[in-house]
C-alpha cells in the first residue's frame, strides 16, 4: 500500500497531511484555539437578537456544543432499540444486495 | 403553436420523444442539456401573467400561470435537470433518459399549474415517470422499493384529486390559490401536498426509495418531488400555523436517525427530510420574508443536496457502494470529488460564504421576529444536527476517517465538471446572494452578513465541530457498522405482513377447530345412530317380521273369536 501510494494526484497527496502522525493533534487544538477566539468575540461587539438569551457571551457556542453531544448520546441510545441486520427485511431488499457492477465503473486510480 | 410560447412542460415531454430520433452517446447527451437550458431560457423571457387557457369537459384550465412564485421554481428545475442530465453523461438507458425528461417537465408543468385539476395531472405525472429511476436499477429490491414508492405517490395524487373534487363541491372554482384549513377538502390536499413533502410519519416513502435509485437517478430525485410539495404548500398553504410546527419536526427527528444509518445516501434522504422542515416552518410562519426564506433555502438546497448526492453517487460509481461502513480514505484519490463534498457539506451546515448561510437565516430570523422562541430553539438545535451528519460524517467517514484499503480513480471528467459547476453555484449564492434574493416572489430587506449573525453562527457550528472531536476521542461516538434501523416503513414492511399471516394462521387453526369439531359430532351422531339402529343395535333385537307374525296370529285368533260367538 505504501509503495503505490507515491504516485497519488497531486491534490490527493497534499491532503496526506491529515494522516500524518501528529496531524490529528494539531487540528483538534487548532479547533479548540478557534472556538476560544469565538468566544471571546461576544465581547468585542454589541450582540442584538430577539431573544434574551442571545445576548449571553458564548450562548450559541454553549448551546452548539451541549446539544450536538446530547444528540449524539441519545443517536446511540435509539440504535439500541432500532438496530436490525441488514438481511431484516428478507432478500427482496436493497440493504442486503450488491449495487449491480455493470452500472458502476470501479477502476483503481493507478490502473 | 410557436416554440416560445410552448407550455413549458411540453417542451420537455416533446423532447422525450424526439430523443428517440437521436443515436445514444454524445449527441443524445447534448441534446440532454440543450432542452432543460432552451427551458430555462423561455421561462427567464416569460411574461407575468395567465399566459395559456385550455378548455376540459367544461373546466377551464390555466396552464401557464406565470408568477414570480413559480419562476424562481421552473428557473432553479431547469437547473437541476442541467445538472441531472450533465452528471449523468454516461448513462446509455434510454428509459432512465426518459423518465428524466418526463419527471423534470412533469414538476415544472405542476409549477406553472395555475388550477388543482392541471396540477393533479402532472402530480401524477411526476410520481409515474420518477419511479422509472428507482426500476433502472434493475434489482427485485428496486423493484419491490419501487412499487412501495408507487403506491404512496399515486395515492397522494388520489387524495388530491377527491380533495380538488370537494373543493369544487364546496367553493365552484377549482384555482390553485390560497387555501384554508376549514374544510374536508382543504384538509385532503394539504395532506396530499404533506405526503410529497414528507411531513413526519408520512415521511418513510423518502428514506425507503431514494437509496434504492440508480446513482444517476437519486440525483434527480432529490430535486423534484419534494420541492414541488414545497412549492404547493407556498402556494396554497403559506401563514398556516399547523406548518410551524409540523416544520419544527420534521427538522429534528430524521437527525437522529441519520446519524447511526449506514448507507450515506439513506443519510442524505434523512438531511433532506430535516431541510424540508426549515422550508415548511418558513411557510407557516407565513410572512413575506418567511417564504422568501423557504423559496431561497428551496433554490440552495436544491443545488447543495444535488452536489452531496452526486459526490457519494461518483463513490459508488468507482466502489459499488455507498455503506459508511465500507468506506474511508478516499481523499487520496478521489480529492476532487472530496473537495466538492466538503464545498456541499459546508453548504448544508450554513457556513457563512456558502449557500445555507444566507438562505437558512432568512428563516431563522423571521421565526424569531414573530416570536417563536421554543420553535427557534429546536431550528438551532436542529442546524447543530444538519452539521453533524451532513457535514461532518458524509465527508468524513467517506474520504477521511481510517483507511478501508480502497484506491479508486478519481470520478469521470462530466461527474466532475456537473459536481464542480454544482459547488461553484452554492459558493456563489453564499458569497453574493443579491441575485438569488432579487428572484424570490417578495422584496427582500436582509442583510446575511453582519458581525452578530457570521459570529452566532460560527460559534454554533465550530463548539458542535469541538464536540464532535472530544467524541470521537473519547471514543463515544457511534461506530459506522453494517446495518439497518427501523422507521416508519417498518409498519408496512413487516408488521402489517406478519399481523396479516398471523391472521391467516389464527383462521386456519379456527377452520381446523371447527371443522373437527362438526366431523366428531357427525360422526358421533352416525356412531349413534349406527349403535341404536344397525344389526347389531337395540332395535335390531327384536325382528319386526317376527312381530308381524305375532299380531295377525293375535288377530287371526281374535277374528276367530268375534266369529265364534257372533
Amino acid at each position: 500500500m505504501e509503495n503505490r501510494d507515491e504516485n497519488l494526484p497531486f491534490l490527493g497527496r497534499m491532503m496526506t497531511w491529515v494522516d500524518r502522525p501528529g496531524s490529528a493533534n494539531k487540528i483538534f487544538w487548532a479547533l479548540v484555539v478557534v472556538c476560544i477566539g469565538l468566544f471571546l468575540a461576544d465581547f468585542t461587539y454589541k450582540k442584538y437578537g430577539a431573544f434574551a438569551v442571545e445576548s449571553i457571551p458564548g450562548f450559541f457556542g454553549f448551546y452548539g456544543f451541549v446539544m450536538f453531544t446530547g444528540l449524539i448520546l441519545l443517536s446511540k441510545a435509539l440504535r439500541v432499540l432500532i438496530k436490525r441486520p441488514e438481511d431484516y427485511y428478507g432478500d427482496k431488499a436493497v440493504d442486503r444486495e450488491e449495487y449491480p457492477a455493470e452500472q458502476c465503473d470501479k477502476v483503481d486510480y493507478d490502473a | 403553436m410557436m416554440l416560445d410560447t410552448m407550455p413549458t412542460a411540453f417542451l420537455f415531454f416533446a423532447a422525450a420523444i424526439a430523443m428517440f430520433a437521436l443515436p445514444k452517446g454524445p449527441i443524445r447527451g447534448a441534446f440532454l442539456l440543450v432542452v432543460p437550458l432552451f427551458a430555462g431560457w423561455q421561462i427567464w423571457n416569460l411574461p407575468a401573467g395567465n399566459l395559456l387557457q385550455v378548455g376540459f369537459f367544461g373546466f377551464e384550465l390555466e396552464l401557464m400561470r406565470v408568477d414570480k412564485l413559480a419562476r424562481v421554481f421552473g428557473l432553479i428545475f431547469t437547473l437541476a435537470a442541467f445538472l441531472g442530465n450533465l452528471y449523468a453523461w454516461h448513462i446509455r438507458d434510454s428509459v432512465q433518459q426518459m423518465a428524466t425528461l418526463v419527471y423534470a417537465g412533469s414538476a415544472i408543468g405542476a409549477v406553472f399549474a395555475g388550477d388543482l385539476i392541471t396540477l393533479f395531472i402532472y402530480w401524477e405525472g411526476t410520481a409515474m415517470a420518477s419511479v422509472f429511476l428507482i426500476w433502472a436499477r434493475g434489482t427485485e429490491g428496486a423493484f419491490h422499493t419501487g412499487m412501495r414508492y408507487l403506491i404512496v405517490q399515486i395515492g397522494s395524487g388520489v387524495i388530491l384529486l377527491v380533495g380538488t373534487a370537494l373543493f369544487y363541491r364546496e367553493t365552484g372554482s377549482i384555482e390553485f390559490g390560497l387555501m384554508t384549513l376549514t374544510s374536508a377538502g382543504t384538509w385532503l390536499i394539504f395532506l396530499s401536498f404533506g405526503i410529497k413533502a414528507a411531513f413526519p410519519l408520512l415521511h418513510n416513502w423518502l428514506q425507503d426509495s431514494y437509496p434504492a435509485a440508480t446513482i444517476t437517478g437519486t440525483v434527480v430525485l432529490a430535486t423534484f418531488t419534494t420541492k414541488l410539495a414545497i412549492y404547493a404548500l407556498a402556494r396554497g398553504y403559506a401563514g398556516t400555523e399547523i406548518l410551524i410546527y409540523i416544520g419544527a419536526i420534521m427538522t429534528v427527528f430524521p437527525i437522529f436517525f441519520a446519524e447511526i444509518e449506514n448507507d450515506l445516501r439513506r443519510v442524505l434522504a434523512y438531511s433532506l427530510n430535516n431541510q424540508l422542515g426549515f422550508m415548511v416552518v418558513g411557510i407557516g410562519v407565513g410572512s413575506e420574508m418567511a417564504i422568501n426564506g423557504a423559496v431561497a433555502h428551496a433554490v440552495a438546497h436544491i443545488l447543495y443536496k444535488s452536489l452531496l448526492f452526486m459526490s457519494v453517487g461518483a463513490v459508488m460509481f468507482r466502489t459499488g457502494t455507498s455503506k459508511a461502513s465500507e468506506l474511508g480514505g478516499l481523499y487520496r484519490t478521489m480529492p476532487r470529488t472530496a473537495i466538492f463534498c466538503l464545498v456541499g457539506a459546508a453548504s448544508i451546515s450554513a457556513f457563512p460564504l456558502f449557500s445555507g448561510f444566507v438562505t437558512k437565516s432568512l428563516v431563522l430570523d423571521q421565526v424569531a421576529e414573530n416570536q417563536y422562541p421554543f420553535i427557534w430553539a429546536v431550528l438551532v438545535f436542529a442546524s447543530a444536527g444538519v452539521l453533524s451528519h451532513s457535514g461532518i460524517k458524509i465527508p468524513f467517514f467517506t474520504f477521511f476517517a481510517h483507511d478501508s484499503g480502497l484506491r479508486p480513480k478519481e470520478a469521470p471528467l462530466h461527474m466532475q465538471l456537473a459536481m464542480g459547476f454544482t459547488a461553484a453555484l452554492s459558493i456563489y449564492i453564499g458569497v453574493y446572494p443579491a441575485p438569488l434574493y432579487a428572484l424570490l416572489p417578495y422584496p427582500v430587506e436582509y442583510v446575511p452578513y453582519t458581525v452578530n449573525h457570521v459570529i452566532a453562527s460560527l460559534q454554533l457550528l465550530m463548539f458542535a465541530l469541538l464536540a464532535f472531536a472530544v467524541l470521537m476521542r473519547m471514543g463515544i461516538h457511534p461506530p459506522e457498522i453494517r446495518a439497518i434501523n427501523l422507521d416508519t416503513d417498518w409498519v408496512y414492511r413487516k408488521f402489517t405482513p406478519s399481523i396479516l399471516v398471523m391472521a391467516s394462521r389464527g383462521v386456519s387453526v379456527l377452520w381446523t377447530t371447527c371443522a373437527a369439531g362438526i366431523n366428531s359430532v357427525l360422526s358421533g351422531t352416525i356412531r349413534q345412530l349406527y349403535r341404536s339402529h344397525g344389526p347389531e343395535g337395540r332395535m335390531a333385537r327384536v325382528w319386526p317380521t317376527g312381530s308381524m307374525v305375532l299380531w295377525i296370529a293375535i288377530l287371526l285368533a281374535v277374528t276367530l273369536v268375534v266369529n265364534f260367538l257372533s
